[in-house]
């Protein structure tokens, strides 16, 4: 026991955020290059001002005609990958573990907050699984990987969720809690999570040409 | 019953071009040709757009295919995207010549390009540019539809999309000169004029078959004073095809010969005629094969030009355009050059009553005619009328608010909106912008008067 | 600065029930983890921890095992600090206003020698059970 959570709460979150930054870095800069070597319009035609006016209103809910034609999915996915960033960066547990490992600590969230918002985030999972069921163009578009992904990004939300109530079997889920916070940041630039570094650079070049070639809006 | 339907789906149109086509492949032959498509011609967009795709299907509702078949989601963007390329990037190449007609048949014919969904998709992903790569890789399979085939050996054998022969296009110019100085004696089109300051340049169908478009055109230009010219050489035509079918290099060669003549005359800079697919082109796409990052002479589309012309008094307005209005924009010019409030300026300057269709501007549906689509002809004629009831049902909610015309600034949306009018018996009448500007402007006679 | 430790002392009272429970085992024992820089900052359950079991069990037998005291960044051997307050030298309250310093004290010395003799609990709602 105490063996598993030395080597998940040391060595392995190490390697986590070695893999999940450089992983990242890789995924980028490779891509920079190929983009330089296959792609050069994109360097050509990038115009920070519309990726960013892009990148804007693609961030900002209901800006987009999209977003506000799906009401509740703008209003659930928002939540959702809000809650997913803030939470384990503002969660009290987390930033003692920082503390006792470097000494430095920051604004935290009240701790009924960071539950809510761990609500927000498997519940937002749930709904966009049975999203990829009942809804036809989405289930069309649908395979295996597709909820293994969702079921990567709730698993450490589930669990912490659990562990923090003290449910049956919470330092088994302790411990799980921390292990698959790794495996999702190791999975993230090297699934389709690598959504989550790639969105500036689709947004802001779509976002160039319709913007500094075409004269016109993206949203 | 999915793969009944796909069955049927397949087997219902029979296109000559893709047949044969298909009939010449061979796995290794598949193989190779996508390889070198994929290898040589793509890199991080492509790697990038199927690698962050989280299939989502937000893209669905942006397609008028999707739209007007039931929401049957092999019709949305992303569907498209799966059925064609995903399947060619698993499968590495190995796909048989069944699977290259059918993807064939939807990017052809199941897409025409417009990139609404591009304006939908959260990751602002370029379906548009998807499917062109599976349309590049059938042509150069050699499986494209027979008759934007057809179109496009024109476009290499006389430099225009319509077989006009070179003194067909001077005798053309000449005739129309002829007609409109019945109307204004002293109207010129004036033909090789260098150093003039506008090269006016139109498609290959206004000679074949709508050449009172270059006769309105002339009264316009006279009307305003502009000094202009059009050229008596291959190079007058700036429609493109090839650039539809894949044929990049076509694309290339069209392009340069077309700048190359606006050289050639010293003019400051290119008006085209009310086209979208050229303009796009012109703007967009051929300059970028040949190196412009923007097009080497500045390129205005017409609706730019006539808002100019108002805007600077040369042109003015006679009388009102008495029947109610209503306005498509174009793909290509709106979504590709953000000119739908130049255009809106104008409609409204010249017409009685302007109702708007709903969506617009950025956000309109698509005429289901460009990119191609209705120059795979008459095979597939049905297939893209129903592909677009939502356009019929669109279009129908204007006429109920009072819209008896619709404007379209563009060629394609011309034929398809016909098409759509004629198929869905909503009997209403479409015109080009300049159709009602030569309607209803002061004219130099009665000026005179 | 000298650092100087923690003390575990001060038994916060609970009601009847504690009280009994105070009574059938030691006077005076200590049962749970306080310090009063903790007064009305409570955010987590505090930690219930018998003192003589624990170091009993612990075979802890010298106090500044974890009532130490340090100067010049070294731990004084024979000094001890049962009569403070551990926030007394583990004070910074800076970040938003909750004693970090004080709460990493106590994890390294508890979490810190739970994982060193592979003994104790270590995760968060091991210590901090909720009542």
């Amino acid at each position: 026991m105490h063996e598993i959570y030395k080597f998940v709460s040391g060595p392995l979150v190490w390697l986590a955020f070695i893999i999940f930054v450089g992983g990242s870095l890789y995924r980028l800069i490779s891509m920079a290059i190929l983009a330089k070597k296959k792609d050069g319009l994109v360097y050509e035609y990038f115009s920070l001002k519309y990726a960013f006016r892009s990148i804007y209103h693609w961030l900002i809910p209901f800006c987009s005609r999209n977003s506000q034609q799906h009401p509740w999915l703008t209003l659930v996915t928002f939540a959702f990958h809000v809650s997913l960033i803030f939470t384990p960066l503002f969660l009290l547990a987390h930033i003692i573990l920082i503390k006792e490992s470097w000494d430095i600590s920051w604004w935290f969230l009240p701790e009924g907050m960071a539950d809510f918002l761990t609500i927000v985030v498997i519940a937002g999972c749930v709904f966009l699984g049975i999203r990829r069921i009942v809804r036809p163009e989405v289930r069309y578009l649908t395979n295996t990987s597709d909820f293994i992904i969702l079921a990567l990004v709730g698993l450490p939300f589930i669990t912490g969720f659990w562990s923090f109530h003290q449910w049956p079997g919470s330092t088994f889920m302790g411990i799980l809690h921390i292990f698959s916070g790794e495996v999702l940041l190791v999975m993230i630039p090297f699934t389709r999570l690598s959504h989550m570094i790639f969105f500036p650079f689709t947004r802001g070049y779509i976002g160039s040409e319709f913007g500094a070639v075409r004269n016109v809006k993206d949203w | 019953m999915a793969e009944s339907a796909e069955k049927m789906k397949t087997s219902k149109i029979i296109d000559k071009g893709i047949e044969e086509g298909a009939a010449n492949l061979s796995s290794k032959k598949i193989e190779k040709v996508i390889h070198d498509v994929l290898q040589n011609e793509t890199g991080a967009r492509l790697k990038t757009y199927v690698e962050t795709c989280i299939h989502c299907g937000l893209c669905s509702d942006a397609c008028h295919f999707y739209l007007s078949h039931d929401k049957d989601p092999r019709y949305s963007p992303a569907g498209k995207v799966k059925q064609t390329i995903w399947k060619i990037l698993k499968a590495k190449g190995k796909v048989d010549a069944d699977f290259i007609k059918k993807a064939c048949e939807i990017a052809f014919t199941e897409c025409n390009l417009c990139r609404r969904c591009a304006m939908y998709c959260p990751f602002g992903i370029d379906v548009s540019y998807l499917i062109s790569i599976v349309r590049r890789i059938c042509f150069k399979l050699g499986v494209v539809p027979q008759y934007i085939a057809d179109t496009a050996h024109s476009h290499a054998s006389t430099l225009n999309q319509m077989w006009v022969k070179d003194d067909e296009w001077i005798d053309t110019l000449f005739w129309q000169e002829e007609e409109a100085a019945d109307e204004i004696p002293n109207l010129r089109i004036p033909v090789e004029k260098q150093g003039a300051d506008i090269f006016y340049s139109v498609i290959g169908p206004e000679p074949k078959f709508r050449s009172q478009l270059i006769y309105q055109a002339a009264v316009i230009m006279n009307t305003a004073g502009v000094n202009w010219t059009m050229p008596a050489t291959p190079g007058w035509d700036n429609s493109d095809m090839c650039m539809y079918i894949g044929e990049n290099e076509m694309m290339g060669r069209l392009k340069k010969a077309y700048f190359d003549t606006a050289m050639r005359l010293k003019v400051k800079r290119i008006v085209m005629g009310e086209c979208g697919h050229a303009f796009r082109s012109i703007y967009d796409q051929g300059n970028r094969w040949l190196g412009w990052k923007m097009p080497p002479i500045p390129v205005i589309h017409a609706i730019e030009f006539y808002y100019e012309l108002l805007k600077e008094g040369k042109i003015r307005v006679a009388k009102k355009y008495e029947k109610g209005v209503t306005f498509h924009d174009p793909c290509n010019i709106v979504r590709g050059r953000g000119l739908h409030e130049m255009a809106r300026y104008v409609t409204k300057a010249f017409t009685r009553e302007f109702i708007e269709m709903h969506p617009n501007r950025e956000h309109n549906y698509c005429c289901c005619a460009g990119g191609g689509v209705i120059n795979c002809g008459p095979p597939f004629k049905k297939k893209r009328v129903e592909g677009d009831r939502i356009k019929a049902e669109q279009l129908f909610a204007a006429k109920s608010r009072g819209a008896e015309t619709i404007i379209a600034p563009c060629h394609n949306c011309h034929g398809g909106l016909e098409d759509i009018v004629h198929h869905y018996g909503l009997g209403m009448e479409i015109k080009f912008l300049g159709d009602i500007i030569y309607e209803c402007m002061e004219k130099p006679e009665s000026m005179g008067e | 600065m000298k650092k100087r430790p923690v003390k575990l002392s001060a038994p916060i009272i609970f009601g009847l029930v504690l009280c009994l429970v105070m009574t059938v085992f030691a006077q005076e024992d200590i049962v749970e983890v306080a310090d009063s820089i903790f007064s009305g900052k409570k955010i987590r359950p505090p930690v219930p921890f018998h003192h003589e079991a624990h170091n009993e069990k612990a075979k802890i037998y010298e106090c500044n095992v974890c009532h130490h005291v340090w100067e010049g960044g070294k731990k004084l051997e024979y000094e001890t600090s049962e009569e403070m307050e551990c926030s007394e030298c583990h004070y910074d309250t800076t970040a938003a206003g909750y004693p970090f310093d004080v709460i990493k004290a106590y994890h390294d010395n508890c979490k810190g020698c739970h994982l060193q003799k592979k003994a104790g609990p270590i995760l968060c709602s091991e210590c901090h059970v909720k009542q």
